[in-house]
């Protein structure tokens, strides 16, 4: 993966272009005794600007196939190109990099360091980046905000409801502007109150600064007011 | 990044305080025990006054006789002849050679007539130790350990003086009664160790010594140098000093003009000792002048090992794996806190990664936690053992050894500091800095 180097953090991927390309992407599991296909000839392709929705019964490969397109792992076989750069390693500092700039992720339990204040939790990716401290703090205050926030910047997450968590867990993905944003179950801890609510910013985001969203959900109705559904079922793409 | 590495350490380090309280303490325990040994050892073996030029030192404590027979056996047997009578006969057997030896100071006639005329010299000195004095005041008696030394002996060694000075050449030649003392026998003899001691007399034996300076106490109690008054050695009875016997009570000491010339000098002591002409009614027949430089002559001194290279080998071989075991352990320990710790952190290694963090920032980052843990853990074990320190050496508990505490002593305790950090913390980081992503985040 060495084209990655070359793309600006706050580049934007024209409006209907490719953003992500999935082709014939299988993943299987090995152990000693048994092999799992997770996904199999999986073949999908995002538009830049589109905001995607996957479905599907547990087990039947949703997550995996947000992992590789988030480059966390790895496929079996099969081809992954983000953003025009056709990923051609999974390791090394240039992968890093390319995650840092282009992609920004939303877990179902958060997975925020309990350690960290919510501001500091923010700045995450931008300690990854030649950002100075000030600077880091003005972009994290400034994602805050977007996420209605801003007012809990020096707590913990520790004293903040899961919707506030998740809210958080928004701001730090979207703190760096990457194209994607790729969300496991954003919702899926939340009641359905506070779903809407982080629905809502995801809708935000999607429309009014054109990144590009894929979310994993078991929930029809969220996925509903996403421009696209995929279904899965036994790794493979039923609709 | 780094303040944010440094935040994070504090506030893990709070997070788990019983982790932190056994991680502090076996780090803080190891260092004080390695700072105190750091510290004997500087103090007995440290380039520390009066030993600035130890490295240049050779000393020659002592002189051994030796002769040298073969081991002859007579066996008598009896024998019954064809007629009936016996005849003895007799066989002698000749055996491996055998060995005597005497072995002890050396006089200072001895010295005077053999020991002068050496070429890579600096200076040397013959002095006699081991001497017990009584000092008597206003009707109290104390006692001291007192060396009869030549002038020269004050160039040898560079003692601190706090007050006046050495006695020179000429009180040596003229047998001046002054004396150097210690400030702890100042202190003892007069309650003062201060300027107005000099010039004072001191009642030592039958005769009285003005006193011409005052030393800081060595911080080790070397046979070098362990006496309390120093005189010079012309003030010893005049038996002491012209006693023809090649034993008496002086030993020698002689200083290189450089390091790389001791060897030289060891040559021409010992190219003397085995040319030297034994009196025509000894009744051995060879000569050797011990000699060796500091280090050997003090590890051959603890042993009593002649070979000086089998001395040094049997001393510091097994201080050296003591000491290693003794890192080792808590430094096992460590690491295996250290891995149960990283394991605990799996998710947010996950995130870091995830958001950028390349394996070696996931490293960096660990290490550098490690270090923030072992440096506090240094800290508390700096000054235990500062306070240990003081304690031992307020109250005498090593004897005349006090522990130093120098620049050097601190140079090294960074060190083993920062290996601590960085052993403990290297494996368990590397091994996360490898994991999978997903895997982390599951």
């Amino acid at each position: 993966m060495t084209a990655a180097s070359t793309t600006s953090p706050t580049s934007k991927t024209p409006a209907g272009t490719a953003m992500i390309e999935i082709s014939n992407v299988s993943k299987a599991y090995r152990t000693d005794t048994i092999e799992t296909l997770a996904l199999q000839k999986m073949n999908l392709t995002v538009a830049s600007g589109e905001f995607l929705s996957i479905m599907g019964p547990s087990g039947c490969g949703k997550s995996t196939l947000l992992n590789i397109m988030g480059l966390i792992d790895e496929p079996t076989e099969g081809t992954v190109s983000l953003a025009g750069h056709k990923i051609t390693s999974y390791n090394g500092t240039d992968i890093a990099r390319f995650r840092n700039e282009q992609l920004g992720f939303i877990f179902q339990s958060f997975h925020l360091i309990n350690d960290l204040s919510v501001v500091d939790n923010v700045e995450l990716p931008l300690l990854y980046r030649k950002v100075g401290s000030r600077e880091r703090r003005r972009l994290s205050l400034e994602a805050l905000e977007h996420v209605g926030l801003s007012n809990r910047a020096t707590h913990f997450p520790n004293q903040l409801s899961g919707g506030q968590k998740q809210r958080v867990a928004i701001a730090r993905a979207i703190v760096g502007r990457p194209n994607i944003i790729l969300a496991d179950e954003p919702t899926g801890n939340l009641d359905s109150h506070m779903g809407d609510e982080i629905m809502d910013i995801l809708l935000k985001l999607n429309s009014e600064l054109g990144t590009t969203i894929v979310m994993v959900t078991h929930d029809e109705r969220m996925a509903r007011k996403t421009h696209r559904l995929v279904r899965l079922s036994d790794g493979e793409r039923v609709s | 990044m780094f303040k944010n590495y440094l935040l994070l350490s504090l506030k893990v380090l709070k997070r788990k305080p019983f982790y932190t309280f056994i991680s502090l303490f076996g780090i803080s325990f190891t260092l004080t025990i390695l700072m105190l040994i750091t510290s004997l050892f500087d103090a007995t073996l440290g380039n520390n006054q009066p030993l600035t030029h130890r490295d240049r030192l050779v000393i020659a404590p002592s002189l051994e006789r030796t002769r040298t027979e073969t081991d002859t056996i007579l066996a008598v047997d009896t024998l019954q002849l064809k007629d009936g009578t016996f005849r003895l006969d007799s066989t002698y057997t000749y055996e491996d050679d055998i060995v005597s030896t005497s072995n002890g100071p050396m006089s200072y006639n001895f010295a005077d007539k053999n020991l002068r005329n050496f070429e890579n010299v600096e200076h040397y000195a013959f002095y006699s130790d081991g001497n017990h004095i009584d000092g008597y005041l206003d009707g109290r008696k104390y006692s001291f350990q007192a060396y009869y030394t030549t002038a020269s002996y004050w160039d040898v060694f560079d003692f601190s003086f706090q007050f006046g000075g050495p006695f020179y050449q000429e009180d040596e030649d003229q047998a001046t009664k002054v004396v150097v003392i210690t400030d702890k026998s100042a202190e003892a003899y007069f309650g003062v160790a201060d300027a107005s001691v000099i010039g004072q007399d001191m009642m030592l034996g039958d005769e009285v010594f003005r006193v011409r300076g005052i030393i800081d106490r060595p911080l080790t109690d070397s046979p070098l140098f362990a006496g309390d008054v120093y005189m010079p050695c012309t003030t010893l009875n005049n038996r002491d000093l012209s006693s023809t016997e090649l034993y008496g009570g002086f030993s020698a000491v002689f200083l290189a003009p450089t390091p790389g010339q001791r060897s030289a000098l060891q040559e021409e002591i010992n190219f003397m000792s085995q040319n030297f002409e034994m009196p025509p009614d000894s009744y051995h027949d060879a000569l050797e002048l011990f000699n060796s430089p500091f280090i050997e002559g003090y590890a051959q001194g603890l042993l009593n090992e002649r070979d000086p290279d089998k001395a040094m080998r049997l001393l510091f071989i097994p201080i050296v794996l003591l000491l290693l075991l003794f890192v080792a352990l808590p430094l096992l320990n460590l690491i295996n806190l250290n891995i149960g710790r990283v394991h605990e952190r799996k998710s947010e290694i996950g995130v870091r990664k995830a958001f950028g963090a390349n394996a070696r920032d996931i490293l960096y980052q660990f290490i550098f936690e490690n270090l923030v843990l072992t440096f506090i853990g240094g800290a508390i074990g700096l000054l235990f053992a500062l306070g240990l320190i003081s304690y031992i050496n307020k109250n005498d508990i090593l004897g005349i050894t006090r522990l130093s505490y120098s620049t050097e002593v601190f140079v090294y305790f960074l060190l083993v500091i920062i290996f601590f950090g960085f052993l403990s913390g290297i494996l368990p980081a590397y091994r996360m800095s490898r994991a999978n992503v997903a895997e982390s985040l599951r």
